[in-house]
């Protein structure tokens, strides 16, 4: 697939989600009528952000792995994916497609400014440890922003959460919980056949640490302090995808560390 | 005793080491962080506080997922410590055709714990070839060594992007650091001949600059320089780094200055440089980390523990949620609010 085809489906995934982020401001739809148009916008997302990564990933020979451009549209991609599926399963989590929408759209219009040009893989980098990698970290991302999203709805109007709401948020997050231990320690794995290093304490590793002990210390909270106020809770759940979200697309980019070697 | 125990398992405690490890994990970040062995006072708080609850708490032991979880947490902690004790990190550089010392190892990392069993290792470096993409992209390495096999003979082995070489429990990895090495042989004035490899700045990174400076064994400083006929170097084109037949020059300045090609020598203080031949040299990462497939393992059995946690307790409440309020409108109805 040419760069400029790349483009157009780049292009209408944005408008997609455009559209869906105002369909979701308009006061008077119904929740199943949101969720319907939300779907539908996403499905479409994910539909041409997926012959995209496929068309840039035969042209180039590799996944989009390295650059902010890859990150963005792998991510934008997954994040989409893994919200369909959630809220698939979890019909309670639905509405939290106002949230998400708005964000994936920023995300999209990101992607659209930010240079494009594939930089080679390092040799060194492609092992089966990335994948494993990669693909438990989006699945704890998306995860992570259904949870963020339903945790800042509860915030906002407190009056309106249900108990399977409630459930389904917790249970959600420890399947994040999960797919970020996964991802922590297939990284480990990865950095030591790609670079001989385990752990190296580089600021992309500390802050991944970091969002776990967040996530897993938010969970033992919520035992240890069993009339833990919920707020605080729903709060700690906001600041780990916060910290997560930086992770992901501040601090790589801010770093030359993984890019090291190349010569 | 047993109230002590109980004060020593407190859940407050696992919070308080949690918030202490991420203190440390953030000082210690970076270049100019502090040292990382500060980590192991939260961490060994938390293995204290995780036994001392593994011996008491009832909540822990008898919700098998949780258990496997901290068990697994408490393996992966204290075999982290172990790996820290025992470990071996550093690195060498081989010349082709030239066998591997364990004197030549700089050592970058090495644990308490950590008995050197480097000289037990022998092996030859064997041809180096390393693919660039247009644009100096580093493409697939190969560093074939022989491997001296009990005195039985040799096993030829290959050192890649992917191929690691185990060696007497030490991993040799091919790291981005190479380059070329001219062989000279040393006469001194008492007639004894000695050959040794002179490695030059790592190639293509420093192609610019292959100079490097030599006291002879005599004492004299000399630069010399690597002046290559043909630089093997194609910016926008594909090419591969690994001829040893190319046209090359040895530039002596400082003191006794000369042009010498292969074959050639030169009176210097205290005896004669001869100019043997050109060759590659490959930079190696050497590393000792016996217990990382354990570590490896320990935890996955936490993340295994994890997943029966989920079953037997997350899956469980989410469906009694739901059968007591069955779905209608969503979490939130929006519309309603
Ligand atoms: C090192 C000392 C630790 C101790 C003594 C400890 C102890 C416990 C105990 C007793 C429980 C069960 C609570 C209950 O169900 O009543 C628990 C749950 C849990 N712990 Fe730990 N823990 C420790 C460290 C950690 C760490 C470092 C993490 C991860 C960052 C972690 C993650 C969890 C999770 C996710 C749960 C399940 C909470 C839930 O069911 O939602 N623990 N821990």
């Amino acid at each position: 697939m040419s760069p400029l085809l790349e483009r157009y489906a780049v292009m209408v995934a944005v408008a997609l989600l455009a559209t869906g982020t105002v369909a979701g401001l308009i006061p008077s739809t119904s929740d199943t009528t949101r969720h319907r148009i939300a779907t539908g916008a996403l499905a479409g997302v994910v539909a041409a952000l997926g012959i995209a990564i496929a068309g840039r990933w035969l042209r180039e020979s590799q996944g989009p792995f390295l650059t902010m451009y890859d990150v963005l549209l792998s991510n934008t991609f997954s994040l989409g994916l893994v919200f369909i599926v959630a809220t698939g399963v979890s019909e309670v989590l639905r509405p939290t497609s106002r949230i998400v929408l708005p964000l994936l759209f920023g995300m999209g219009v990101w992607l659209t400014m930010v240079p494009a040009e594939a930089v080679p893989l390092p040799a060194t980098f492609d092992n089966p440890w990335l994948w494993v990698h990669v693909l438990s970290g989006k699945v704890f991302l998306g995860l992570c922003l259904v949870c963020a999203a339903a945790a800042v709805m509860q915030l906002a109007s407190p009056g309106d959460a249900s108990e399977d709401g409630n459930a389904a948020l917790w249970s959600m997050y420890f399947i994040a919980f999960m797919a970020h231990t996964v991802m922590l320690v297939a990284g480990a794995a990865w950095a030591h056949t790609a670079w001989g290093r385990f752990w190296s304490w580089d600021g992309l590793e500390v802050s991944t640490l970091l969002t776990w002990l967040l996530i897993g210390g938010t969970l033992h909270a919520r035992v240890t302090f069993r009339t833990m106020q919920e707020r605080v809770a729903l709060g700690l759940v906001v600041g780990s995808f916060v910290l997560a979200f930086l992770t992901f697309f501040g601090l790589p980019f801010l770093s030359i560390g993984p890019h090291k070697g190349f010569v | 005793m047993m109230q002590l125990l109980k004060k020593m398992a407190s859940l407050r405690l696992s919070l308080a080491g949690m918030a202490a490890l991420a203190v440390v994990a953030v000082a210690a970040a970076g270049r100019n962080g502090i040292d990382t062995a500060y980590a192991a006072i939260p961490i060994g708080v938390l293995i204290v506080n995780l036994l001392a609850a593994l011996a008491t708490n009832r909540s822990l032991r008898t919700q098998t997922g949780l258990l496997v979880f901290h068990v697994g947490l408490l393996l992966v902690f204290l075999l982290a410590g172990l790996t820290v004790l025992s470990r071996f990190d550093g690195h060498v550089e081989v010349v082709q055709g030239g066998e591997f010392a364990a004197q030549a190892v700089e050592i970058e990392e090495q644990g308490w714990l950590h008995s050197g069993r480097l000289d037990r290792v022998h092996f030859v470096q064997g041809p180096i070839r390393v693919d660039y993409l247009p644009g100096l992209r580093r493409g697939a390495t190969r560093s074939a060594i022989e491997v001296a096999n009990g005195g039985v003979g040799v096993e030829p082995l290959t050192i890649g992007d992917r191929d690691t070489a185990v060696l007497g429990g030490y991993r040799f990895a091919a790291t981005f650091n190479k380059g070329f090495a001219v062989i000279v042989g040393w006469q001194g004035h008492d007639g004894r001949v000695q050959y040794g490899s002179i490695h030059f700045p790592s190639y293509p990174e420093n192609d610019w600059n292959q100079r490097i400076d030599w006291t002879t064994p005599a004492g004299e400083a000399l630069v010399l320089e690597l002046q290559l006929g043909e630089p093997p170097i194609r910016p926008n084109e594909t090419w591969t780094l690994g001829r040893t037949d190319l046209p090359f020059t040895l530039r002596v300045t400082g003191g006794s200055d000369a042009v010498l090609a292969a074959g050639e020598s030169l009176a210097v203080a205290g005896g004669h440089v001869s100019v043997e031949a050109l060759r590659l040299w490959m930079g190696y990462r050497v590393d000792y980390l016996p217990l990382l497939p354990w570590m490896l393992a320990a935890a996955f059995l936490a993340i295994g523990g994890l997943a029966l946690h989920y079953r037997s307790h997350y899956l469980r409440l989410a469906k009694s949620a739901q059968r007591s309020h069955p779905v209608k409108g969503g979490m939130l109805d929006v519309t309603a609010a």
